[in-house]
């Protein structure tokens, strides 16, 4: 099955007075038609900056190589007017803080009718679609319109840009850390709430830091460390048993298995090393690991790991 | 950037230097050479008595800037009283004082400032006058930084340990409030002189400053106001000129200070 | 808002008041002396006389007395009278020139305004080429260069040089009528004294709106598939002009210096001018009437800049109910 969204080498770094820091280093995920996908690693992994890149939302000072093929085009050449009618009509975003994503200084309706129009839809069209959706959700367009982000509760507005994501129909939704600052009794509900979206036929691209709702979501996951992808297969099988050390050591640390923390500390994006990111703290290093820096290599069934454990096979 | 800062910032200091080496004459009118524009003889042209305008601008650059400079510290001074008074005394002397300063801080300097050279002059001389009238507008934001940097280093430990330690008042101001300040209320003096320059321009421009007949850059440029009906553009020019070159220099070496020796106040990114 | 707006204008009696006894306190420790300026370089007149003038001027009473005599007639909006004009009151000197001033003022708040907002949202928008670099060399300049300054170079090129305009308004106050509809010989002075605010101005919008380009909202709104220029003008422009409107209010204080310097060099006859004969023959009834003048303007200036905050900004609104 020919993949949806097929990133291929991308490399973005940033262009600092302290160096260039290289958020994602040959980073090379596939996400077929439907399928879940999520994204894992620690903060300054280099998640967000996966998420922002697809949607070529990156600041100016960047420099990026690679490619990012949306149903077989590639979003890093589009034109600036291809590049919008991308946006919203067949990839969305869900962002991190639905608080500071909105317009604090304009009345919702006129936010949400513009996000819809942008997507194509006529007027008419955009305010039924709208109330269509929100009503899903269990919120009135009407009582939306007339108001300010700051007047609306957390909830409120994570489920007004869940609607805007999904008001075009997009082929695939990347949420950008659904339950960054939410309690965590809260994220068996985003965790539902998204398989919903999945549910839809939409792609799903989950960002995230959160172990447990990577868990509940299930699908694919692609474990990132200090801007490489240093494993990705199912998530089960992730969770039952992770091929690269980092997993292992990462699900060791959860309070609930033995919560003991790695030792030492992930290499600074501005310095990394010309070999295995993770040698420094693996307890399974040996010689190789610190001459270069390792492919990645089948572990498992429909399991890859950037390990040299792995090399052999 | 910097390059730049230095190479002006040295022309500033050879300007100041310049004038012990090349002698002033007020009264050496050559009215022979009234109102000549610029040439190789004299470089920015003669005044309307024939006097060499570039001797003048020099020495005019020296005048201002000694009267900005003592300007500043008198605006630094005030500040500095007042800032500490609300600094160490708090509460409700604190919210007096600082409403006080707000008001003062809002008012327009030149205006007041007319007020306090005309009330002033004859007791002091147009300088003092002109130092007066600035150190009298300008304090305000020199009083903030003091307060605001007293409020913040009463709270650290270490001044809690000296008091513990038996140390009185005054101690407590010499070794510990006194550094601690110098380097804030250092660049704000640096960053007023500009200012200040411009002020004393300003007033001098009026009339209202140093007697005519002595060169202050500002007097010059009153005097180019007259003999610009004759066509004489380069006694407006220079001294302007000369105005604005002292004040991005100083500017830029103050930006350059703040930048490179206050990382507290730097971004760290450049996006 | 309603309740802020009556709260401010109730203070500003106690600020007025404040200042007012400021500029007392000051006038009493000066040495200048009021009679000895009156009089002037004539030194024959007798000390009696000189007495004569300053029993008229109720200059023997105890010092409370004078206090509270000036800040009465300050209330009832007696302001004294002014020396030059030979015993007018000061406050109608102050309102026949003010027109003038308002005209000019009123001109240059527009040309700033309009002219900030214009080049700082096109400066921002073509961030990096050449116009954006133009515009802020030419900003950077405007706020280093002497007002004054750049008025005289204004004045010699296009006055006497190119002769396109008028060197001057007439100095007389009583040609203000035909001054304040003179469109020629306001449009120089109007243009000089917007400079240094366009500068700041224009400065000022480019630099926020960038700040608020890099806003998460306004990352969100590209991500929806809305232009860049509607994402500058509906999600980055409305934002930033709220500080912006600030500025506005304090802006007034600086154009009350530039006046001073601007009507002086252009022979327009407002209360600039007024200032500066009234300092070169050293009126100070007149330069305190215009002082506090100037510290109403500037108290309502900043009410006005607090109140346009309230009404733009929604989030500020709601947390002041």
């Amino acid at each position: 099955m020919t993949a949806l969204l097929d990133v291929d080498e991308l490399s973005v770094g940033f262009r600092t007075r302290a160096g260039t820091v290289q958020a994602l280093s040959r980073a090379s995920v596939t996400v077929a038609p439907g399928e879940l996908l999520l994204v894992v690693g620690e903060s300054g992994s280099g998640k967000t900056v996966l998420a922002h890149s697809l949607l070529r939302l990156l600041p100016r000072n960047v420099d990026v190589s690679g490619s990012i093929r949306l149903g077989g085009e590639d979003v890093l050449a589009l034109k600036p007017d291809a590049l919008r009618r991308m946006r919203g009509r067949r990839m969305a975003l869900i962002p991190q803080s639905p608080a500071s994503s909105l317009n604090p200084v304009r009345k919702l309706g006129g936010q949400l009718l513009e996000a819809a129009q942008a997507r194509g839809l006529t007027e008419h069209d955009a305010r039924r679609r709208l109330r269509e959706l929100l009503a899903e959700l269990g919120l009135d367009l009407d009582f939306i319109s007339g108001r300010y982000v700051h007047q609306l509760s957390g909830g409120m507005q994570q489920r007004i840009v869940n609607t805007m994501a999904l008001v075009g129909d997009p082929d695939i939704v990347i949420a950008d850390e659904p339950t960054s600052g939410l309690d965590s009794d809260l994220v068996d509900t985003t965790a539902t709430q998204l398989r919903e979206i999945s549910a839809r036929g939409a792609s799903l691209l989950v960002i995230t830091h959160d172990l447990r709702l990577a868990q509940r979501l299930g699908g694919r996951l692609a474990l990132l460390y200090a801007s490489r992808i240093v494993e990705v297969g199912p998530t089960a099988a992730f969770f039952k048993a992770p091929a690269h050390p980092y997993g292992r050591e990462l699900l060791r640390a959860l309070p609930e298995r033995e919560g003991k923390s790695i030792p030492g500390l992930s290499p600074e994006l501005t310095a990394l090393p010309d070999h295995c990111a993770f040698a420094d703290r693996c307890p399974d290093r040996f010689d190789r690991c610190t001459e270069a820096v390792p492919d990645l290599y089948p572990a498992a069934d429909g399991v890859l790991a950037r390990c040299f454990a792995h090399a052999e096979r | 950037m910097r390059v730049a800062a230095g190479v002006l910032g040295l022309l500033v200091v050879a300007a100041l230097l310049a004038n012990v080496i090349a002698p002033l004459d007020d009264t050496a009118v050559d009215l022979d050479r009234v109102l000549n524009g610029p040439s190789a003889a004299h470089l920015m042209g003669t005044d309307e008595v024939g006097r060499d305008l570039a001797t003048r601008v020099l020495h005019g650059m020296r005048v201002s800037l000694t009267i900005a400079v003592l300007a500043a510290l008198a605006a630094v001074a005030f500040g500095t009283l007042v800032g500490a008074v609300a600094g160490t005394m708090g509460g409700r002397v604190d919210s007096v004082v600082m409403r006080f300063t707000d008001v003062a801080a809002s008012q327009n300097h030149l205006l007041f400032g007319i007020l306090l050279v005309v009330l002033f002059r004859p007791a002091l001389g147009g300088a003092g006058a002109v130092m007066l009238a600035i150190g009298l507008t300008h304090w305000p934001s020199l009083a903030r930084i003091v307060r605001g940097e007293l409020m913040s280093v009463r709270e650290r430990p270490f001044i809690f340990a000296s008091v513990g330690g038996g140390a009185s008042r005054l101690r407590l101001a010499r070794r510990h409030y006194l550094p601690h300040l110098m380097p804030a209320v250092g660049l704000a003096f640096v960053l007023t002189v500009p200012h200040a320059i411009f002020h004393e321009s300003a007033y001098s421009f009026l009339g209202l400053g140093l007697p005519a007949h002595q060169a202050s850059l500002g007097n010059i440029l009153n005097d180019g106001q007259r003999s610009l009906l004759a066509g004489g553009w380069w006694i407006a020019l220079f001294p302007g000129l000369a105005i604005l070159v002292a004040a991005m220099t100083i500017g830029t070496l103050a930006e350059y200070w703040r930048e490179h020796l206050h990382p507290r106040w730097r971004s760290e990114l450049e996006l | 808002m309603l309740k802020l707006i009556l709260r401010r204008l109730a203070v500003l009696p106690l600020i007025l008041l404040a200042v007012a006894t400021v500029t007392f306190v000051l006038t009493e420790i000066s040495p200048f002396d009021p009679v000895e300026a009156y009089v002037g370089a004539e030194n024959n007149v007798s000390p009696q006389r000189k007495a004569e003038i300053a029993h008229a001027w109720g200059f023997d009473q105890p010092l409370p007395e004078r206090f509270g005599r000036w800040i009465g007639n300050l209330a009832q909006g007696d302001m004294g009278n002014s020396v030059i004009t030979g015993g007018q009151p000061v406050a109608a000197e102050i309102a026949s020139r003010a027109g003038a001033s308002i005209a000019l003022v009123g001109g240059a708040l527009a040309l700033v305004l309009v002219g900030g907002l214009v080049f700082g949202v096109l400066a921002a928008a073509f961030r990096g080429t050449f116009f954006d670099w133009l515009v802020r060399t030419m900003c950077y300049f405007n706020t280093a260069a002497p007002s004054f300054w750049v008025g005289l170079l204004a004045l010699y090129l296009f006055s006497i040089e190119l002769g396109w305009l008028p060197a001057g308004g007439s100095s007389d106050p009583r040609a203000i009528e035909a001054a304040g509809v003179d469109f020629e010989h306001l449009i120089l002075p109007m243009v000089v004294l917007s400079l240094t605010g366009y500068a700041w101005f224009t400065l000022f919008v480019r630099n926020t709106l960038l700040e608020v380009l890099r806003e998460d909202h306004v990352q969100f709104a590209r991500a929806q598939g809305i232009g860049e220029v509607a994402v500058l003008l509906r999600y980055a422009l409305p934002n930033a002009l709220i500080p912006f409107v600030t500025l506005v209010g304090t802006h007034l204080a600086e154009l009350i210096g530039g006046t001073i310097l601007i009507e002086k060099i252009f022979g327009w006859p407002g209360l600039g001018l007024l200032t500066f004969n009234a300092a070169v023959n050293e009126d100070i009834p007149l330069i305190v009437g215009i002082t506090l003048c100037g510290c109403v303007l500037v108290v309502l200036g900043n009410l006005l800049a607090d109140v346009l905050y309230r009404v733009m900004d929604p989030r500020v609104r709601e947390a002041l109910t």
